[in-house]
């Protein structure tokens, strides 16, 4: 992390993370163009530098076509940058995926409709050729409250259960780095308040490192370490804030004057941009 | 009632479009070795794309020539495809005429038999009882094969040429019934109730949204019916040997007169794949005219 | 189409194939299409004939076993098939080539293939086979294909080789189309069996149906051509019976 933009939340601290171990998500200099017709491409990532540390938690915010879900596409090896390198734990992150060592969790539950929760939330270690642990299985359930639904099929189930099986496959093999695209994207306000909080709490015993990708400003300022604000065409970071609030996060902060600063400061500075960029 | 899967038989058989390779960029080099490394690297890339398309038809023909060359097989008993091109080359008078018939009563039944069901389908859609009472009919008799039911269609209606046009048209009447029923339908959810709102007359709404709705779907059913429209023909003047590619073929099964048998087999694979081929990109045109 | 699928869809339908039965009862008494067309009951009487019943029951026999030996296989090497296009996707469009154009053939033009390679009493199911085939290829290559792209992006994130991902889901998301093959593939082979039949085997439906052609037996002509209707139709509704439990279970 550069020093000016550390200093541009006006508190100089030392990064720890990135003088102690490797980052574990590591961009540096990344540019994305897609193909179009006849030999035309459009630039969808412009010089992008970006880390996450080893246990911390990051929310790319942007509006939609900022390029945020390529970054997370990029960090799951699903797509190989332009220009620039990608790593994820010193590693390229098609290795890490074949290896096993990413969750992902996407807008669309992505649940296998023929399969239990249960099945499906221990699939990921039939995909890694291990013998089912049952009561990681069992563990996973009852932390996002679904054991009564293990044997239930997707389909019985409501959106938020829904999503709840879906990070609970995420988290299952625990990964080394989780990647979460929009998890909550699709569900109504009240849910996803709900869901942010549950997630704060798994979230907090463990310490994954995360990259979640949103456009929910409190949901970025409740969850993350650090929120990094992104602008459209191309997509480049345009500033990255550091979240103080101390761990774990209760629901009340939610409703604190502080939150509610950082995050009217952030609504602002997406707004801001929007202006300069939009016609 | 079946339901009627029209994903199956939308076009999902290799849907990317046929395109011609770029044969590299037009040589404008001046040393000749520079030219003709890039017809050479031309060719390659044309043979590259043959063989990735039709290596299953080539090893077909490939296969059926080793297999006469290899087990020398007596040549009255299995023609190689050498034998049967030279018979289809020095003597091509000899199945004019058949050809031409077996294709105009495939034809003129498939375009009848298409119209007619495509026809009653559109007054069924304006009258439901009518449409009750002829679908479950017509599925029934879709999942019968009719083709086997040659020999009593001929018993019924005699031993000629417009018993095998009325097999032909009943062959392609039915399942087009049945697509273009479905078809005229199945309309984008709440476009019908938009189209009321509007004050749209039942005579609009046919024309402007059952109608381009029910293309792909009865285009489908042109493909479908195809192939059964020429194998009907051949089964009926195989079986009934009045005239026609088919009856040629009984003709010479039955005096062993194997390399006639297979041309005139030839021919006919050659125009149903040629039809297929054809409604195939029809129905193709079709799906991307009026299909989302 | 489908919203009427339920009771009045039923009720039509029973109404429909009354009404067709009353026409072709009353078309046959009163000879309007000829003395070949018989009505409806005397078919049924002579179907219900004991002194018919070896007679029907061994041709029954013989295209049903013809049949169902075609079914199989020609089912098996299509999944066979769309498998290999599944894993190999080099070879997947060249197959897909190959199999249209097989199927395009004519398939009475294999008649004298079949006869040259095969026994006469083999050739009935080798036809039924390649009949059954194509459908069950189509409705499985098509099903291997027919999952989200974000399940494919999950399953590769997750680290997923080819086959488990074959296994864990693009089998899984196949099931109900290929059982729609299966149900499509039934009638098929059940006429690819009886055309095969017309090559000269020793006995069968097909056998039946020609023969009495030829010999103005005509109740007997309608009544092979009933049976051979029957068959088609009860593996028809079979497999749309498993077709619905499969959907059920998968979706």
């Amino acid at each position: 992390m550069s020093l000016d933009l550390l200093l541009e939340d006006g508190v100089a601290h030392i990064d720890l993370v990135s003088s102690a171990a490797p980052a574990d998500l590591q961009l540096s200099g990344v540019g994305k163009d897609f193909q179009l017709r006849r030999g035309t491409s459009v630039r969808a990532l412009d010089a992008v530098d970006l880390e996450v540390g080893h246990g911390e938690f990051v929310a790319l915010l942007g509006p939609s076509g900022c390029g945020k879900s390529t970054i997370l596409r990029l960090a799951a090896g699903l797509e190989s940058p332009t220009s620039g390198s990608v790593t994820v734990g010193g590693n390229a992150p098609e290795e890490m995926a074949r290896s096993h060592g990413l969750g992902v969790a996407f807008q669309d539950h992505a649940l296998l409709p023929w399969a239990t929760i249960e099945r499906n939330v221990s699939m990921p270690f039939k995909l890694a050729r291990r013998t089912v642990d049952e009561d990681r299985v069992a563990g996973l359930l009852e932390l996002v409250g679904l054991s009564e639904f293990a044997k239930a099929r997707p389909r019985q189930l409501s959106g938020g259960m829904r999503q709840r099986a879906s990070i609970a496959r995420a988290l299952v093999l625990e990964p080394k780095m989780l990647l979460l695209d929009e998890p909550f994207g699709a569900l109504d306000a009240v849910t996803r308040r709900r869901l942010n909080i549950e997630l704060q709490a798994i979230w907090a015993r463990d310490h994954i490192s995360t990259l979640l990708v949103t456009h929910a400003v409190e949901e970025a300022v409740f969850l993350a370490d650090r929120v990094v604000v992104m602008s459209a065409r191309p997509g480049r970071i345009e500033r990255i804030r550091k979240i103080d609030f101390e761990r774990p996060r209760k629901p009340e902060l939610m409703r604190s004057s502080e939150f509610h600063a950082v995050v009217d400061e952030l609504t602002k500075s997406l707004d801001d941009h929007d202006e300069v960029v939009g016609p | 009632m079946s339901q009627i899967n029209t994903d199956l038989v939308a076009p999902r058989i290799a849907t990317r479009s046929a395109s011609l390779p770029k044969v590299g960029t037009p040589a404008r080099a001046t040393d000749s070795v520079s030219v003709i490394r890039r017809v050479g690297q031309g060719i390659w890339n044309v043979l590259g794309w043959c063989v990735r398309r039709y290596w299953g038809v080539m090893a077909l023909v490939l296969g059926w020539h080793a297999y006469v060359t290899v087990l020398d097989i007596n040549r009255i008993v299995m023609p190689s495809p050498g034998a049967v091109s030279q018979e289809l080359l020095t003597n091509p008078g000899r199945y004019v005429d058949p050809t031409l018939s077996t294709l105009t009563v495939a034809l003129v039944g498939l375009v009848g038999g298409t119209t007619l069901g495509a026809s009653l389908a559109s007054l069924s859609w304006f009258a439901r009882a009518i449409n009750g009472l002829l679908t479950p009919v017509a599925v029934i008799l879709r999942s019968v094969p009719i083709v086997a039911m040659v020999p009593v269609l001929a018993r019924v209606f005699g031993y000629e040429q417009r018993t095998i046009l009325l097999i032909t048209v009943m062959i392609s009447f039915f399942p087009t019934f049945v697509f273009v029923s479905s078809g005229l339908r199945a309309t984008p959810p709440g476009s019908e109730d938009l189209f009321r709102v509007f004050g749209a007359r039942r005579l609009t709404l046919f024309r402007r949204l059952a109608l381009p709705s029910a293309m792909p779907n009865g285009l489908v059913a042109l493909r479908l019916s195809a192939a059964d429209c020429i194998l009907a023909a051949l089964v009926a003047e195989f079986l009934m040997g009045t005239e026609g590619l088919g009856h040629v073929f009984q003709d010479t099964i039955g005096d062993l007169d194997m390399l006639t048998a297979w041309s005139a087999a030839i021919i006919a694979t050659i125009f149903s794949v040629t039809l297929f081929l054809i409604t195939r990109r029809l129905e193709r045109a079709g799906h991307r005219r009026w299909s989302a | 189409m489908k919203s009427q699928t339920t009771g009045s869809g039923l009720m039509y339908g029973a109404i429909g194939v009354v009404v067709l039965g009353v026409v072709w009862e009353s078309a046959g008494r009163s000879g309007v299409l000829g003395t070949t067309f018989p009505p409806v009951s005397d078919v049924v009487t002579y179907l219900a004939d004991p002194a018919y019943r070896t007679l029907f029951g061994r041709a029954v026999g013989a295209t049903f076993s013809s049949a169902a030996r075609g079914f199989l296989y020609g089912s098996a090497v299509a999944i066979l098939l769309a498998t290999s296009g599944a894993v190999l996707p080099a070879a997947k469009e060249g197959m897909d080539r190959f199999v249209a154009s097989v199927h395009a053939i004519p398939l009475i033009a294999l008649g004298p293939l079949f006869i040259v390679l095969l026994s006469r009493t083999g050739t009935p199911a080798a036809i039924a086979g390649l009949a059954a085939a194509f459908p069950v290829y189509v409705a499985a290559s098509a099903g291997f294909d027919d999952t989200s792209q974000t399940h494919r992006d999950v399953f590769t994130v997750m680290g997923s080789g080819r086959w488990s991902r074959l296994r864990h889901l693009q089998v899984p998301a196949a099931l109900p189309g290929i059982a729609d093959g299966l149900r499509l593939a039934a009638p098929a082979a059940v006429l690819g069996a009886i055309l095969g039949e017309w090559f000269g085997a020793p006995r069968g439906i097909g056998i039946l149906i020609v023969s009495s052609m030829q010999n103005f037996q005509i109740n007997q002509l309608w009544a092979s051509a009933m049976l051979a209707a029957l068959i088609s139709l009860t593996a028809f509704a079979l497999f749309g019976a498993l077709e619905r439990f499969v959907v059920s279970r998968i979706r």
